[in-house]
């Protein structure tokens, strides 16, 4: 059976599509993602929110996300903050 | 040994409170930074708990110390009490709920503050209401029960977590011992307290305990986030 993936991983597997491509459109990240479009939405605000990623419009309104750099940190530190979970059982 | 620990108990006190608090604030500035950057709630509520450790600490030996507080009376050394007892149990209740917030939360929950939510707000009003039954009728023993529970809770938990997945993350043992000697601490401190009429030597091999019990977890902590 194929492990849910967690919270953790959903945010990493985003944050690493964005850093792969630079710059992303949201359809094709969505598509990256797995995710419902909901579940997207909801992940993508957390992310903004977070400043994690940044929404960026061009002069023709089109919509590109590309990482910040607290999203590059989180994705060097992830290996970390998963083995600390992992070791104190959290 | 003993005695020369025991004349000069209230200086011990002191630098015993100065090094669990110290142990503390690394432990929470550490995991400080990984929530921050995570979010993650188990180590919210790990960080929470050695938060309230600290506090409870310093707040007993130090600002509870004849030292430090000069001619206090007699009232003020019963609100210390209250207060260390009120964020010793906190602390306890934050370890655990360390480890079982995923059977009762969503990770997708957010919450504004660190410190309290309404499912915490139920820890509060139990650490306030053991704190109050201790006050009135000048006893531990409320407490202690409540700690060796928790500690024994945390032990099972603790050890199903090692035997599942010890072998691939090494701290896992390390973290089960520490909750089986935070519960051989906790009934050693009861049993000293409510049969041994604070036996001092008992008391130290407490305090000696505890020391160990907070290395471990800073071991573990430096340990895990030594590359940063």
């Amino acid at each position: 059976m194929v492990r849910k993936r967690e919270r953790l991983d959903i945010i990493r597997d985003i944050l690493k599509v964005i850093r792969e491509n630079r710059k992303i459109k949201p359809t094709r990240l969505l598509y990256s993602s797995n995710l419902s479009p909901q579940m997207f939405r909801e992940y993508i605000n957390e992310l903004i929110a977070k400043d994690f990623i940044s929404l960026d419009v061009d002069k023709k309104e089109k919509k590109t996300f590309s990482l910040t750099k607290k999203g590059n940190d989180f994705l060097m530190q992830y290996k970390m903050i998963e083995n600390f979970i992992e070791n104190f059982g959290l | 040994m003993y005695e020369f620990i025991i004349s000069n108990k209230e200086v011990f006190k002191i630098f015993y409170a100065l090094i669990i608090g110290f142990i503390c604030a690394v432990i929470v500035i550490k995991t400080d930074r990984l929530f921050n950057l995570s979010l993650h709630k188990g180590i919210r509520y790990f960080r929470n708990a050695f938060f309230f450790y600290g506090l409870a600490f310093m707040t007993r030996y130090f600002f509870g110390s004849p030292f430090a507080c000069g001619i206090a009376g007699e009232k003020y050394f019963q609100f210390v009490n209250f207060v260390f007892e009120f964020f010793l149990i906190m602390a306890g209740f934050f370890l655990l709920y360390s480890l079982i917030w995923k059977k009762i939360e969503k990770s997708e929950e957010g919450y504004k503050s660190s410190l309290f939510n309404l499912k915490i707000l139920v820890f509060y009003a139990m650490a306030v209401i053991i704190a109050i039954m201790d006050y009135l009728w000048t006893t531990r023993s409320f407490m202690f029960v409540s700690q060796i529970a928790i500690f024994l809770f945390a032990t099972i938990i603790s050890y199903n977590n090692y035997r599942r997945k010890g072998k691939k993350h090494l701290f896992l043992k390390f973290y089960f011992i520490a909750m089986i000697l935070s519960f051989l601490a906790w009934l050693s401190n009861a049993i000293a307290g409510l049969y041994l009429k604070w036996n001092q030597a008992v008391l130290i091999e407490v305090y000696i305990l505890n020391v160990i019990i907070f290395l471990i977890f800073l071991y573990g902590v430096i340990k895990v986030t030594k590359k940063w």
